[in-house]
């Protein structure tokens, strides 16, 4: 598979090639170059050139889009009833620029479009990262304390603990993220369970690829 | 390391006061003064070279003259220095100190004085830096950097590991290169080289790019083992690639954040114009400086201080925060 990866650092991104050939149980092409975007809202601003782009001037069967929630409303399952769009939250909105985005291109190198899939850190990857070292590290513990207004951990205090340092060298980070994930060795029902719609949303995307490909030709999207 | 200073009819700097971090980015208009503060800096430290004033002296001297006082942190926080005219010259050429009575004041005086006299600036010159410099001039890095390869080449023969640890982070961030080599140009002047992965061929200084020299020079300060105390850099971002202003980032916090037990923090003072470097201190709003100009005052304020910091941040980034105005540091139209 031509997949291509759209994230907010060289780190997230080490971090995703290492998932995403997880999730698909098969390594992948990356499309050139490595695309970036500078954090949101950038991210949501530059994915619809972006997806052109990959629809006209490459042959990528896949787009993988993963952002941080940072303070912004978490996806939940009721976001995921047809017809529904949440303003507020990250996942939605990136769905929707796919979805518009993609709605009126006409066919090129083979396929209707790009296929989607979409990822959310909550509230950072440092908290993917962590995942399985600590328990009390979870989505749900992120919107409970969003909820009650008490967060139960901050953005610095993630770092601290990933990195040793809230100042991490990229290098050091791009070291301690492949690291990290690939403690999983290609098991990912723990990432899964704590990180079901952040983490569950981008593996439930790349595992209807296959069945999208082979179907030839991907379908459109419904939600 | 300076943690206040507080500026009165400093050039524009009419009123200004300032609380300084390890790690600051000025960013703001032409005239804003962040050049006027760095300047008073390297005053600061060409007079501490010479005998102070006690403070009470200064006390007959013209009350709205320019003065600037300095706060110190501790355990050097009873010791404040103060610039002043003791004249009707608009240049503050005095020195006043004032510390605890006693051995233990004259120490911490004699303390602060030696970190004051470590206080450099830089504004690279890649012309400059083209050129092959006196192997002789090897010392410390000069301000516009245009003895690098003498420095660096000083650097491989005396501390091969951190010439070593340097070179790897340039291979990295720039991997069209797979190393750094010196070359004689035989009247006692150095060259450098760098060399390409693909070809086995070497670039001299001359042939490399702007950005390349630059992120070399800010390398070489990086991976100083004996790192200035104070080091302020003017244009931080320029001939960078946007992409590799994270790299930029890394390594002033090298200087400023080092690791435990390695070497003692060096306080970095660093200017901008790029809304792309700014983005990088999202989690750090403590560490950047608005310098704001209006009419013919300049001041200075902490972006951490704004209050409505968080909310304006949720759906933009503080480049184009910046860039729309409303956090101010932007020219007047
Ligand atoms: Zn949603």
């Amino acid at each position: 598979m031509k997949i291509a990866l759209l994230s907010e650092s060289p780190a997230d991104e080490a971090a995703l090639r290492v998932l995403v050939e997880y999730v698909l149980r098969e390594p992948f092409t990356q499309v050139a170059p490595a695309l970036r975007a500078r954090g949101w809202p950038s991210v949501e601003q530059v994915l619809p050139s972006v997806l052109r782009h990959l629809h006209f001037n490459t042959d990528a069967d896949g787009l993988v889009v993963v952002v941080d929630s940072d303070d912004s409303v978490v996806h939940t399952a009721e976001h995921e009833a047809p017809g529904y769009f949440h303003p507020g939250c990250r996942i939605c909105r990136l769905r929707g620029v796919f979805r518009r985005t993609i709605k009126n291109l006409p066919r090129a190198h083979g396929r209707d479009r790009v296929l989607r899939a979409v990822g959310l850190c909550v509230p950072a990857i440092e908290a993917w990262l962590l995942c399985g070292r600590d328990t009390s590290i979870t989505e749900s513990a992120w919107v409970e304390g969003q909820a009650s207004g008490r967060p139960p951990y901050s953005r610095r205090e993630l770092k601290w603990r990933v990195y040793g340092t809230e100042r991490p060298t990229l290098s050091h980070e791009m070291k301690r993220a492949v690291q990290e994930v690939s403690r999983h060795r290609g098991d990912l029902r723990r990432l899964e369970n704590d990180f079901p719609q952040g983490f569950g949303s981008l593996a439930r995307d790349l595992r209807g690829w296959r069945t999208a490909l082979q179907a030839g030709g991907a379908p459109r999207s419904t939600s | 390391m300076i943690t206040a200073v507080q500026f009165r009819n400093f050039k524009a700097l009419r009123s200004a006061a300032l609380r300084l971090e390890p790690f600051n980015l000025f960013i703001g208009p032409s005239g804003s003064g962040k050049t006027s503060f760095i300047q008073a800096l390297l005053k600061l430290r060409s007079l501490a070279g010479l005998s102070a004033t006690p403070a009470k002296e200064l006390e007959g001297q013209k009350p709205q003259g320019p003065q600037i006082d300095f706060h110190f942190a501790p355990p050097l926080e009873q010791v404040r220095v103060t610039l002043a005219c003791t004249s009707d010259d608009l240049v503050c050429n005095a020195l006043a100190v004032d510390h605890p009575p006693g051995a233990v004041g004259e120490g911490q005086w004699a303390e602060v004085r030696q970190q004051l006299r470590g206080i450099r600036a830089f504004l690279f010159d890649h012309y400059a830096m083209a050129v092959p410099a006196k192997r002789s001039d090897s010392a410390e890095l000069a301000s516009n950097a245009a003895n690098l390869a003498a420095v660096l080449a000083e650097r491989r023969a005396r501390d091969p590991e951190a010439m070593a640890h340097l070179a790897a982070g340039f291979c990295r961030i720039l991997p069209e290169f797979s190393g750094l080599d010196f070359r004689d140009t035989g009247d006692g002047r150095v060259e450098l080289l760098a060399q390409l992965t693909d070809g086995g061929e070497a670039l001299a200084a001359e042939d490399l790019s702007q950005g390349t020299l630059y992120l070399l020079a800010i390398l070489c300060l990086a991976h100083d083992p004996h790192p200035p105390g104070l080091i302020c850099i003017e244009e931080a971002d320029r001939g960078v690639h946007p992409r590799l202003l994270r790299e930029v980032r890394d390594a002033f916090y090298r200087l400023s954040h080092p690791l435990p037990g390695d070497r003692a923090p060096v306080q970095v003072i660093a200017t901008t114009h790029s809304p792309y470097l700014l983005d990088l201190f999202r989690e750090h709003p403590e560490e950047i400086v608005m310098a704001n100009k209006q009419g013919n005052a300049a001041t200075f304020e902490r972006l951490s201080d704004r209050a409505d910091l968080l909310e304006l941040m949720k759906d933009t980034n503080l480049g184009d925060l910046w860039y729309t105005g409303i956090l101010g540091g932007v020219p007047g139209e």
